[in-house]
C-alpha cells in the first residue's frame, strides 16, 4: 500500500505526485478523465509539505501525501465543479480526506449530473477505457476506444491508470461499481446514510451515494473508514445510535477467525440475476467465483429477489422524478449558465433558454420524464408504484441475509433493540438471526458484459427501450445495442433501492476481447465488514488464464 | 359541541328524502356543513345567501434562524445579507430542520387543541419562481405536524355570539424570498433574506360565515400565536398573511363553488375583500351565471377582486416526498414538555386580568396587542392603581411609542420607571402634564426613576400656598390690561391667568391651588 511505503520512507509523496502527473500527461489526452486537473506545482507542494510531515513523524492522517481524485459532482473549494462554478465550500467527505492529509489531483470525468452508464453523456466528452494503455498482457487486445463505464468512468478510469492512488465517485444506480468492472478497478458503494452526501451535486437523492474507487480492496476500506462519519449537515446521514447499534449487530466478519476457512459462510446466489443479455465469459466468471467459495468451505445457497425484475423500471421512474426536483434550482438566476434570450420574457417562459441550453440531452430526458411522473395524473400510477416496488426489493434483501436490518430493528420502543447495550445487541441479533437459511453475502455479475466499444454506446434512447430490458423477444441487433445500455444498470440499481453496500470486484479478464470482469458482492445494510472480508478473497483469487 | 344531530334535523327540515340522501353524501365525503348555525344565520340579500368562508393563514415562526439553515431571520437588514448556501440552493447543500421551529409549531398545535402528529414528514412543492431559489418549496404535504384543533370567538374577542372554527391542518414550511419589480424598471430584483425563513400555515375548515367572523379568527390566531411566542403575527411586516376561501349558496342547498383571495395583508383588508367577494358571487349568481373556481386578488384603491388565475391555467405543484429529511418523530414526552410550558392562552388571560384588576375589556385587549403589555402592565401594577397603570400604558407610553416609530418590544421605558411616573403624580409630586415629560424623557433614554428625574432637575410641584400667592400677585401686577377685561366680565381671561402661573413655574405650579388662589385674588 501506498502510505505504507510512504511512512516507512521507501517512496516520498512527491515521488507519488510526479508520477500521477506524469501518467496525466502521457494519457489524458487519450483518456480524458479529467474535467479539472490541479495545477502540478501546488499540488508538488502540498506533497513537499506531506514529506516533511512524514520525516518529522508527524503525520496529519493515514492518507498523508496521497493523490486522489474527485468526481466532478464533489464541491470543491479550490477546483471548479463543472465549468467555472466555483463552489464556496467543500464537500464533507473531501474535508475528511484533505484532513486526513490526501492531495487532490484534479476533478474526473462523469455523465452529466451523474446521468449515464457509459460516460458517453458528459459535456466535457466521452471518458474512455484506460485497459488497453496499462494492460501488461501478452496478447493483442482489440485497440478499438471502449467506454470507461458510467457515470463515474473518469474516477475509475484515472485510478486504472495510475493517475492517483484512489477516487470519489458517487453511485446512485450503479455509477461506480460499472465503471470498476471495466475498467478492472474496485468500486465500492456504502450503505445509504454512512458517507455524508453534503457537498455531492445531488442526481437522485434517496439513492445517491458516495462511492470509492481504489486499485485493491485494503485501500477502499482505508478510505471508507475515514470518510463513513455522521454528519449533522446531512439528514440522511446514519445517526451516531444507530451506528453504535450496527456497530454491536453480530456479523460474519466478527465471527471468522481464519481467512482460509470459510465453512461457517452461506453464499447467496439470486435466480433472478441469470438473465438472457448476459455475456458468456460473465457468466463463466461467475461460476468461477462460485467453485472458489465453495473450495474455501462455504456454503452456496440459491437465493430468490422476485422483485429484481422490477427494480430497473422503478428505479427509471424514482431517479428521473428526484433529478427533475433536484435540477430545478438550475434557473440562472443565482449561478451557472444563463441564457441572453431570456431578458424580456414573458414570466411563464423565463427559463426557457437557459435551461434548454445548460442541460444535456439525456439530462433532459431524465428531467422530462420526472415531471411527467410527478405530475397530478400519474403520480399515483407510477410514482408511488414505484415506491412500492422499492420496499419490495428491500424486504427481499432483508428476507434473505442472515443478518438483521438495524434500521428495522431501532424505529420504536416496541423494537428488542430499544434501550440496550452494546452486549445486548449483540445477544439478541444473534437470537434474531436467521442461522440456518439466511446468508451472509450475495455474489452476482456487476455488468452483462466488458466494457462497450464507445460507437456501440451511444445510445440516445433509454425511454422507448428501458421496459423490455428482460425482453426475450427476437429484437434487432440495433435494438438490443440500445437496450444494453439499460440492461447494464440492472444488477447495480437493486443494491440503491435497498441502500445495501454492494462492491465491485474485478475477477477476471474475458478470453474475448482481453478486458476485465468484476464481480459483484453485496451485504446486510451496515455490513460493509463482511463485504470487505469476502472481497478480499475474491482479489487474492483473480482468475487469470 | 354536538355535530352530526345537528346536521341531520337541518336535513329534515329543508330538504325531502331524495335529497338528503344526496346531501348527506356530500356532507360525509366533503367533511363540510358539519356546523350549519341557524342560531347566527347570517343571510345576504335577499336575505337567502349565505357566505362560506375559509381561512389559509401563513405565520413566520419566532425562530432566531431560519427553518432549515442557521441564517439570521431579523427583519429589514440590508438586502441580500441573511443568506447562507443552503437559502440559495447551491449545489450540493442538503436542508437540516431547525429544533426551535419544531418547537413552536407543537405549542402553536396545542395551544389551537391540535392533534400532535409523532410521526409527520415533508414534501416538495415545486413550482418555478425566481424567488424560490431550489424550484421548490419544502413543506408538509401528505403528513403534516398537528391534524384538528378549534378556534372560539365571543364577546371577549367582539363577537356578540359565540362561534366554533375548526381547524384542519398545521403545516411547517419554508417562506420564499422577495422579488421587487419597481426599483429597476424592466427588471425584478430578488431579495433572498426571507428565503427559507420557518412559517406555519394554519387551515381552517370553512366555518365562518362572515368577514367579521373571518376577521376575528385571524386576530385570535394572532393573540394566541403571540401568547405563545410561535410568531410575532404582524401583518405589517408580512410575519403573518392571508389566503382566503369564499364561496356562497342558498341557505338550504349544498356550498358553492369557491374562489380564494391570495395575499391579504391587513385584517381590514381582509374583511373588505371577503366582503366584495360575496357581494361579486351573488351578482353572479342572480344573473345566472356560473362561479368559476379561480384564484383571484384584491385592488384595495378600487375596493374589488379580480382574477389571477382559473383552475385550468393553475399551477400542477408535482408534490413529492422530501428525500433529504427524514421523516420527523416525537415522542410523548417531548410534546408533554412543551404543553406543560405552555403560558396562559388568551381568553383565560383576558378573563383574568379584568377580574384581577377591574379594567375594562378594550384595555385588556389594547395591552394584549403588543407582545409582552400584558407582563409590563401586571410587573408596573404592582401597589399601584390598576386602571391609572393601564391608562400610563395604553395611552401615555403606546402612543408615544406609536408616535416615534419605536416597536413595544423596544420600549426604553422599564416598568419600574414608568411606576414611578405614575407614583409621583398620583402622590401630587408633579403634575400630569410634567409627568408625561417625564415620560418623553425616559423614552429619549434617560435610564434614571421619575422621582430622580424630578429631585435632580428640581421639578418638583410647587404645593407652597405662599410662594404660589407671591407669583399669582406678580402675574396680576404685570398684566393690567387683562385684569382690566377681566373685571369688566371677560370670564376667558382667567383662565388666562392660571397659565401665565402654569408658565412662570414651569409647569410645576399644583393647578388645583393656583385656580384656588387665583380666584381669590381676583
Amino acid at each position: 500500500m501506498a502510505q505504507d511505503l510512504l511512512q516507512q520512507k521507501k517512496v516520498t509523496s512527491v515521488t507519488l505526485v510526479r508520477d500521477c502527473f506524469s501518467q496525466i500527461s502521457k494519457h489524458n489526452a487519450r483518456l480524458n478523465a479529467f474535467i479539472k486537473v490541479q495545477n502540478e506545482n501546488v499540488a508538488l507542494e502540498k506533497a513537499r509539505e506531506a514529506d516533511e510531515r512524514v520525516n518529522k513523524g508527524v503525520i496529519k492522517g493515514a492518507l498523508d501525501g496521497i493523490p486522489i481524485t474527485y468526481k466532478d459532482n464533489f464541491c470543491t473549494k479550490e477546483l471548479s465543479t463543472t465549468c467555472d462554478f466555483m463552489s464556496p465550500f467543500n464537500a464533507t467527505v473531501v474535508d475528511l480526506l484533505q484532513d486526513a492529509g490526501a492531495i487532490m489531483i484534479g476533478k474526473t470525468n462523469m455523465d452529466e449530473f451523474g446521468m449515464g452508464s457509459a460516460n458517453m453523456y458528459s459535456a466535457f466528452g466521452p471518458a474512455y477505457n484506460p485497459h488497453t494503455i496499462i494492460s501488461d498482457q501478452k496478447e493483442p487486445i482489440d485497440q478499438e476506444p471502449r467506454v470507461a463505464g458510467g457515470s463515474s468512468g473518469g474516477s475509475a478510469a484515472s485510478v486504472a491508470s495510475g493517475m492517483c492512488f484512489a477516487s470519489l465517485g458517487s453511485d446512485t444506480g450503479g455509477s461506480v461499481r460499472l465503471p470498476a468492472s471495466y475498467c478492472g478497478v474496485i468500486g465500492f458503494k456504502p450503505s445509504y446514510g454512512q458517507c455524508s452526501r453534503w457537498g455531492l451535486t445531488a442526481y437522485a437523492s434517496s439513492l445517491d451515494t458516495v462511492g470509492i474507487i481504489t486499485r485493491n480492496v485494503l485501500d477502499a476500506q482505508l478510505i471508507y473508514d475515514i470518510i463513513s462519519k455522521y454528519d449533522e449537515k446531512d439528514s440522511s446521514s446514519l445517526s451516531p445510535k444507530l451506528r453504535s447499534i450496527n456497530a454491536s449487530l453480530a456479523s460474519f466478519d466478527k465471527t471468522n477467525t481464519n481467512v482460509t476457512d470459510l465453512s461457517k459462510l452461506r453464499v447467496g446466489i439470486p435466480q433472478e440475476y441469470y438473465v438472457f443479455e448476459l455475456s458468456d465469459p460473465i457468466k463463466n466468471l461467475w461460476k468461477r467465483g462460485i467453485s472458489l467459495l465453495r473450495s474455501y468451505g462455504a456454503t452456496i445457497v440459491s437465493v430468490s429477489c422476485p422483485s429484481t425484475r422490477y427494480a430497473l423500471p422503478a428505479y427509471y421512474i424514482l431517479a428521473p422524478a428526484e433529478a427533475s426536483s433536484n435540477l430545478a434550482r438550475y434557473d440562472g438566476v443565482r449561478y451557472g449558465h444563463r441564457s441572453d434570450m431570456d431578458s424580456n420574457q414573458e414570466e411563464e417562459l423565463l427559463y426557457v433558454h437557459t435551461r434548454s441550453e445548460g442541460f444535456g440531452e439525456e439530462v433532459k430526458r431524465r428531467i422530462l420524464l420526472g415531471t411527467y411522473t410527478l405530475t397530478a395524473g400519474s403520480y399515483n400510477d407510477y410514482f408511488i408504484y414505484a415506491q412500492r416496488i422499492r420496499k419490495m426489493v428491500q424486504s427481499d434483501f432483508d428476507s434473505v441475509f442472515r443478518r438483521p436490518n438495524p434500521l428495522h430493528l431501532v424505529k420504536d420502543e416496541t423494537s428488542p433493540f430499544y434501550n440496550r447495550n452494546n452486549d445486548e445487541i449483540f445477544e439478541i441479533s444473534n437470537q434474531l438471526r436467521k442461522e440456518n437459511n439466511g446468508v451472509d453475502v450475495i455474489m452476482t455479475p456487476v455488468a452483462i458484459s466488458t466494457s462497450p466499444k464507445a460507437k456501440d454506446s451511444l445510445s440516445s434512447s433509454f425511454l422507448s427501450n428501458s421496459s423490455s430490458c428482460f425482453s426475450t423477444d427476437n429484437t434487432s441487433i440495433d435494438d438490443n445495442r440500445f437496450v444494453n445500455a439499460y440492461v447494464n444498470d440492472v444488477f447495480t440499481i437493486p443494491a440503491n433501492l435497498a441502500g445495501i453496500p454492494a462492491i465491485s470486484v474485478p475477477f477476471g479478464i474475458s478470453p474475448i476481447d482481453g478486458f476485465p470482469i468484476g464481480l459483484q458482492l453485496m451485504t446486510q445494510y451496515g455490513d460493509e465488514h463482511t463485504l470487505f472480508y469476502i472481497s478480499k478473497v475474491l482479489e487474492n483469487n483473480f482468475f487469470k488464464q | 359541541m354536538v355535530i352530526k344531530p345537528f346536521v341531520t334535523t337541518y336535513l329534515k327540515k329543508t330538504c325531502n328524502e331524495r335529497f338528503i340522501l344526496q346531501i348527506k353524501r356530500y356532507v360525509t365525503s366533503h367533511q363540510y356543513s358539519t356546523q350549519i348555525r341557524s342560531e347566527r344565520s347570517i343571510l345576504y340579500k335577499p336575505n337567502k345567501w349565505e357566505a362560506i368562508i375559509g381561512l389559509e393563514v401563513h405565520a413566520q415562526l419566532n425562530s432566531k434562524t431560519k427553518l432549515f439553515s442557521s441564517s439570521s431571520t431579523s427583519f429589514n437588514e440590508p438586502v441580500n445579507t441573511n443568506v447562507s448556501v443552503i437559502d440559495a440552493s447551491f449545489p450540493g447543500t442538503l436542508p437540516q430542520l431547525n429544533a426551535k421551529c419544531i418547537e413552536l409549531a407543537v405549542a402553536a398545535s396545542l395551544a389551537l387543541s391540535g392533534n400532535v402528529q409523532l410521526i409527520s414528514s415533508f414534501d416538495r412543492k415545486q413550482y418555478f419562481y425566481p424567488d424560490l431559489p431550489a424550484g421548490y418549496q419544502i413543506t408538509q404535504h401528505y403528513a403534516p405536524i398537528s391534524l384538528g384543533g378549534k378556534v372560539f370567538l365571543n364577546y371577549l374577542d367582539g363577537l356578540e355570539y359565540e362561534t366554533m372554527v375548526r381547524i384542519k391542518q398545521i403545516q411547517l414550511e419554508q417562506d420564499t424570498g422577495k422579488s421587487i419589480h419597481d426599483i429597476v424598471p424592466g427588471m425584478t430584483l430578488i431579495d433572498l433574506n426571507r428565503a427559507g425563513i420557518g412559517l406555519i400555515e394554519i387551515v381552517t375548515e370553512p366555518d365562518m360565515r362572515t368577514p367579521k367572523e373571518a376577521g376575528l379568527t385571524v386576530k385570535k390566531l394572532q393573540s394566541i400565536l403571540r401568547a405563545i411566542g410561535s410568531s410575532d403575527g404582524n401583518m405589517e411586516e408580512g410575519s403573518l398573511r392571508c389566503d382566503v376561501n369564499v364561496s356562497v349558496h342558498e341557505h338550504g342547498t349544498p356550498y358553492g363553488t369557491r374562489c380564494e383571495i391570495k395575499n391579504l395583508n391587513s385584517i381590514k383588508f381582509l374583511m373588505a375583500a371577503i366582503d366584495v367577494e360575496i357581494e361579486r358571487q351573488i351578482n353572479e349568481l342572480e344573473n345566472g351565471n356560473k362561479i368559476v373556481q379561480e384564484t383571484r386578488g384584491f385592488d384595495v384603491k378600487k375596493n374589488k377582486t379580480y382574477r389571477l388565475r382559473t383552475k385550468e391555467t393553475a399551477t400542477d405543484y408535482r408534490y413529492m416526498p422530501e428525500p433529504d429529511l427524514p421523516p420527523l418523530i416525537l415522542n410523548k414526552d417531548y410534546i408533554t414538555r412543551i404543553s406543560d410550558n405552555l403560558p396562559e392562552l388568551p381568553d383565560d388571560l383576558k378573563t383574568r386580568i379584568m377580574k384581577k384588576y377591574g379594567i375594562p375589556l378594550h384595555d385588556v385587549i389594547v395591552l394584549m396587542n403588543e407582545t409582552g403589555g400584558i407582563k409590563y402592565f401586571e410587573e408596573a401594577v404592582k401597589n399601584r392603581n390598576p386602571q391609572h397603570v393601564s391608562n400610563w400604558i395604553t395611552h401615555e407610553l403606546f402612543g408615544r411609542l406609536h408616535a416615534r416609530n419605536i416597536k413595544f418590544s423596544q420600549n426604553p421605558v422599564s416598568a419600574l420607571q414608568l411606576g414611578s411616573v405614575i407614583d409621583c403624580v398620583d402622590n401630587g409630586d408633579i403634575t400630569g402634564k410634567v409627568g408625561k415629560k417625564i415620560l418623553e424623557k425616559i423614552i429619549s433614554g434617560d435610564s434614571r426613576l421619575a422621582s430622580t428625574i424630578i429631585q435632580e432637575e428640581g421639578l418638583r410641584q410647587l404645593n407652597d400656598i405662599n410662594e404660589l400667592e407671591v407669583i399669582c400677585q406678580e402675574v396680576i401686577l404685570q398684566n393690567p390690561e387683562q385684569l382690566k377685561s377681566l373685571r369688566e366680565g371677560k370670564q376667558t381671561v382667567f383662565a388666562w391667568f392660571v397659565g401665565q402661573v402654569m408658565n412662570k413655574t414651569k409647569g410645576q405650579a399644583n393647578p388645583k391651588l393656583v385656580n384656588e388662589i387665583l380666584r381669590k385674588l381676583l
